[in-house]
């Protein structure tokens, strides 16, 4: 008996790494990998005729279906397709560039630090559909706020999320005033990372605030820039909630997204089938981001084998 | 030179106060249309106060809380406020416990296919779980929690990033401190709670306000995966009072109804400015 304890231990302290490391790769299992297989595998089904049918195996037909124009999703998919990118390059483009103005504004000696802080953060904090609905009242059609100023200027107003040629700029502008903050702090660590004193021999050479912005500044953010590009971009893939309030997707899908779409079709079982092969293509799209963005930071970075 | 200095200086000035007005007007806007008494028009003249021109410095009198008192009537609010308590910290406290097991593993031990099974973990920062929508309401549904506030819990349980943020936390953490427990009798559990949480709470706190924002503001998930009025959190509240009311006639009450859903996360975000800018940071890069 007391031969065994020893052996027993052992055997305990090799399993303890296991057990320690179990329960959160069961559930990455269970709610992550199982439902992207699952999503794979039944993206090559169409449902049965009727809810006792098994599904039928159709193969690549869905996404045949899908990126044939003349299908009735096919057609919606290219659309909304296209807003999804054009909806992230925008916010990537606009939002950016702001992000990096407000962290060279922050990043000086000023007062009320804590005021500017805040006006430029804040919108990170709140929920996309609570942000939805503020712009929503401001984006209103008669009584909004950007209305009535555009009329009191004695301009036209405008339908924002109604006029199928402003309601994709209407959505992008709400995301691009939710997350430029949140890049604002990445640029801010940046800055915050540069040393002093090339600054002071940049000085020194007679360079203005320009040419150090331009030749010593820029560049030395250029990972933290490389760093937003990919993040800013898949994040802009998955906030789509505001569409819910603003506009649904609508009129006629020219303010529709990707994983909105995805939304909407979830309540119909003829569509099941389709609503998987669009998530697939969705999650393709971000592991090709995603897994650039480790091949660019991660490599050489971490110490395990 | 110095004055030229100055005058940079006071452009950037103006355009940051002229940048954080634009980023705050929505919220001000918000904030007074809330308190705007239903019955007085938006119009060209009389923008952001529920008073005529002449009446500008009358303002007080003519805000009004019944549009919060309308709002609060239309739904059943403090359920709904219950159950996003609940969520987060269901969510949260569950986390705690599964990325600091975890990440004392991968911080310390060594073991076979140790690589292999943080590879596998990251497969869910690659992956995002408000993306499986589909499978994962499929998921809820076999597992008998479809319609309870565990389906909005269960799929954030298990957290890759957490695990990588308490690892990196960790491995700072001196073994000596560890062996000298240890040699006292502590077992591994034991060490975890004594040695290395105590010593990790700033990055602790750091995950969780991460954490408890993102549960908190989440709404695509908690809108397909449950359908009772008492087990939908503030976000899925919100809009249904959106879906109801229409935007023209009760704006009012639909800008108090947002302020009450997004007030607890300004509030806490006043309070911990620093650590929330931080711990945002964070999420990022590790």
């Amino acid at each position: 008996m007391s031969e065994h304890l020893p052996e027993k231990t052992r055997n305990w302290s090799v399993l303890t790494p296991y057990l320690l490391v179990a329960p959160t790769v069961i559930l990455v299992f269970l709610f992550t990998v199982y439902p992207s297989f699952q999503t794979i595998y039944q993206s090559l089904f169409q449902p049965g005729l009727s809810r006792s049918d098994p599904p039928i195996f159709v193969g690549l037909q869905n996404y045949v279906d899908l990126f044939d124009s003349t299908h009735f999703l096919g057609s919606r998919l290219m659309l909304i397709f296209r807003n999804t990118l054009v909806f992230a390059g925008a916010t990537v483009a606009i939002s950016l560039p702001i992000a990096l103005v407000m962290a060279l504004l922050v990043n000086r000696r000023v007062r009320g630090l804590a005021l500017w802080r805040f006006s430029f953060f804040y919108p990170t904090v709140l929920p996309l559909i609570g942000a939805a609905s503020i712009w929503a009242f401001l984006y209103a059609d008669t009584v909004g706020l950007i209305n009535t100023v555009l009329r009191s200027l004695g301009l036209p107003s405008v339908n924002w999320t109604g006029d199928p040629n402003v309601v994709l700029l209407s959505v992008t502008v709400v995301n691009i005033w939710k997350q430029t903050g949140f890049y604002m702090i990445f640029y801010l660590a940046g800055l915050q990372s540069i040393p002093r004193d090339i600054y002071e021999a940049a000085a020194l050479d007679g360079a203005g605030y320009f040419q150090q912005l331009f030749r010593l500044t820029l560049p030395l953010l250029r990972r933290t820039t490389l760093f937003l590009l990919i993040v800013s971009f898949t994040y802009a893939f998955q906030t789509v909630e505001h569409l819910q309030v603003l506009n649904q997707g609508n009129p006629a899908d020219r303010g529709n997204l990707l994983l909105y779409f995805v939304f909407q079709l979830i309540g119909s079982r003829r569509n099941l089938g389709y609503v998987n092969a669009i998530t697939v293509i969705l999650v393709g799209l971000l592991l090709i981001f995603t897994i650039s963005n480790f091949l660019i930071f991660e490599r050489g970075g971490d110490d395990d084998q | 030179m110095t004055s030229e200095r100055n005058r940079w200086s006071i452009v950037a000035d103006v355009l940051t106060g002229l940048l954080a007005l634009i980023w705050l007007l929505p919220l001000i806007f918000t904030i007074l249309m809330s308190l705007r008494p239903s019955n007085v028009p938006i119009t060209v003249g009389n923008i952001f106060i529920g008073c005529g021109p002449f009446e500008e410095l009358d303002v007080l009198c003519r805000f009004t809380l019944d549009n919060y008192y309308e709002a609060w009537l239309v739904a059943p609010w403090l359920q709904h406020l219950l159950t996003s308590v609940l969520v987060v910290i269901g969510v949260l406290g569950v986390q705690m416990i599964t990325m600091t097991l975890a990440g004392y593993a991968f911080a310390k031990l060594r073991f076979r296919g140790r690589g292999l099974l943080l590879g596998f973990i990251l497969l869910q920062l690659m992956i995002p779980t408000g993306v499986l929508l589909v499978q994962n309401l499929t998921l809820v549904r076999e597992l008998g929690v479809f319609d309870t506030r565990w389906a909005l819990m269960m799929p954030y349980w298990g957290t890759a990033f957490g695990v990588l943020l308490i690892r990196q936390t960790f491995r700072g953490v001196p073994t000596d401190l560890e062996e000298a427990a240890r040699i006292d009798g502590a077992n591994t559990l034991q060490i975890l709670a004594r040695v290395y949480v105590p010593l990790s709470l700033p990055t602790y706190v750091a995950f969780a306000l991460v954490s408890i924002s993102a549960r908190w503001n989440e709404f695509l998930w908690p809108f397909i995966a449950t359908r009772t009025a008492e087990v939908r959190p503030l976000t899925v509240a919100l809009n249904q009072l959106y879906q109801t009311t229409e935007v023209g006639a009760q704006y009012g009450e639909l800008m108090a109804g947002t302020l009450l859903v997004i007030a607890p996360l300004v509030v806490l975000f006043l309070l911990f400015q620093r650590r929330f800018i931080e711990s945002f940071a964070s999420s990022g890069i590790k």
